[in-house]
């Protein structure tokens, strides 16, 4: 059961951050490699916040919107001057963002580990069909779900989610519409940098709060974005499902397996389905 | 005063030049049509109208101003809506989606959701369809419908007509017709005279990114060979 549980809960820590990086590819057509860094930067600031109120939950809203105002202003500043030139511009744009944000924070909180506890609510752990387990967890996977659900309604209901999966797919046509698509990259890329945040945020009590941990899961993100089919959200969901179980089976069963298998999974996606494990055809945000 | 005017254009795409020097107008209200074969130029020049091909030379001016520096945005807000020979409607929209996301920038005006189902009763019926799923007919009505969501004063239509039955050809043809009468002026692109001499009393010939010819609908009928002839169709 809590094998489950932690499955559960890492997927949809893993969706936090693959979400972010498929609407920012969708509408941009960028892979940001800053996104780790993102992620981690959510932790730290979800910890001074905390550190500062002692509210964890003042931690959990102000982290994802200072983040999401530093990504639009990484987006207006340093991103939009070079969409006309080659895509290797922005790709090493974007990994310029890993140097500046990672000096930042060890400039700002320095190198020791920092450590962030749950909310007093779900800090104790639950009886489940025989098994103790931790209630954090379950808050993440609750929360999760939450959010997946409305960023899900956001994208197929709202206004804001038509101009989105509209300009993912054709911005020139959008623009003749008299949308300003411009702004629509910047808001993309700074929502998705909060959802980076709020991952970081909630992974904050989860792991110790250190200058690399952005670095595993972005790997492990980049890995679910492909699963699920570049661009394809939907997908996305399924595939940080699948690699969250399958990384929380592995550490029970085969701890010296974990990475070989997520690595499997992806090899044989990129074999055998290229367009995605989880791709209807055609089908992107 | 002219709605639109383009003076005197030339467009590049690299080093190679697709329009020179050329000039047209469109007057408020009016059907006028630019008639010209394959790769004369036709929709490079509506692109160059849209702001999507930058103008090297030359100038646009739109509602009695100088409009040659304003983005394609700004010049759908001000009135001009582009219908595109390959409709690129937006495929993973439904058509209801399709026609809402121009009323979101649109201007006020006698357009709305449910004029244009009236005028199209087919998209009606396909209304959580999603757009890849569309015919070719469905998706001109659609890109037409689109359009005119944003409350247009200029339309400009790129071949609406190309690889359509004849039954949806004259659909689209009295939809036009409709539209105009509102006091929608439509700059029509065509490969040929068809469907031009029913709706347009004005014509631009092009070729070779060169006006050839421009006048009356009468005075081309009168001399119909010679001027097709200008410009080999
Ligand atoms: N994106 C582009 N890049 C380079 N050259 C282009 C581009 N688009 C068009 N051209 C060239 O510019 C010229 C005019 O093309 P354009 O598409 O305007 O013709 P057209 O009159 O619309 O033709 P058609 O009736 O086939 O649509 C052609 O020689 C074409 O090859
Ligand atoms: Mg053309």
């Amino acid at each position: 059961m809590s094998t489950i549980v932690i499955g559960l809960s890492m997927g949809m820590l893993l969706f936090l951050l693959a979400a972010g990086l498929t609407l920012i590819f969708g509408m941009l057509r960028v892979i940001n490699f800053a996104h780790g860094s993102l992620y981690m930067l959510g932790a730290y600031l979800a910890f001074q916040m905390v550190s500062v109120t002692g509210s964890f939950w003042a931690g959990l809203v102000a982290a994802p919107i200072i983040a999401a105002i530093i990504g639009a202003l990484m987006e207006r500043i340093a991103l939009r001057p070079v969409y006309d030139r080659d895509h290797v511009y922005q790709l090493l744009l974007t990994f310029g963002f890993i140097l500046v944000l990672d000096e930042a924070v060890r400039i700002i909180w320095g190198l020791e580990y920092k450590q962030m506890y749950p909310p007093e609510l779900f800090a104790g752990a639950i009886e489940m069909f025989g098994s103790s387990v931790p209630s954090y967890r379950l808050f993440i996977i609750g929360f999760g779900a939450a959010v997946s659900a409305a960023l899900f309604f956001m994208l197929d209901r709202s206004r804001y989610g038509m101009i989105i999966r509209a300009a993912s797919g054709d911005p020139e046509m959008v623009r003749t519409l008299g949308i300003n698509v411009s702004l629509v990259r910047t808001g993309v890329f700074s929502f998705g940098a909060g959802l980076a945040a709020l991952g970081g945020a909630v992974a904050g009590p989860l792991f110790p709060i250190e200058l690399g941990m952005g670095f595993n899961i972005i790997i492990d993100s980049f890995i679910v974005v492909i699963i699920g089919g570049l661009g394809n959200i939907r997908g996305a969901v399924m595939a940080a499902l699948l690699i969250g179980m399958t990384r929380a089976l592995g550490y029970s069963y085969a701890p010296s397996w974990v990475d070989f298998l997520t690595f499997i999974l992806l090899i044989g996606t990129l074999i055998l389905r290229p367009e995605g494990l989880f791709s209807r055809k055609g089908r992107t945000a | 005063m002219s709605l639109l005017e383009m003076q005197n254009c030339d467009v590049f795409y690299g080093k190679a030049q697709a329009l020179h020097d050329v000039s047209i107008s469109v007057e408020e209200g009016e059907i006028v049509s630019l008639i010209g074969r394959n790769g004369a130029g036709k929709s490079t020049l509506l692109k160059a109208i849209m702001g999507l091909n930058p103008i090297a030379s030359g100038k646009r001016m739109y509602d009695g101003r100088d409009a040659t520096r304003l983005s394609t945005e700004m010049l759908g807000r001000s009135g001009i809506a582009y219908v595109p020979e390959d409709r690129r409607i937006f495929a993973t929209l439904n058509v209801d989606e399709n026609l809402r996301i121009a009323t979101v920038m649109g201007r006020e005006g006698a357009w709305n959701l449910e004029r244009v189902y009236d005028l199209f009763p087919r998209l009606k019926e396909r209304m959580t369809s999603r757009g890849d799923t569309l015919s070719g007919g469905e998706q001109q009505m659609l890109a037409v419908g689109r359009g005119l969501l944003t409350n247009p004063e200029l339309l400009l239509l790129d071949e609406p007509t190309e690889g359509l039955a004849p039954l949806v050809v004259e659909d689209l043809i009295k939809a036009m017709a409709l539209i105009n009468a509102e006091g929608v002026a439509i700059l029509l692109v065509e490969q040929n005279l068809k469907v031009p001499l029913k709706l347009a009393k004005r014509q631009y010939l092009i070729d070779n990114g060169h006006i050839r010819w421009s006048g009356k609908t009468e005075d081309l009928l009168a001399e119909r060979e010679k001027i097709e002839g200008l410009i080999s169709l």
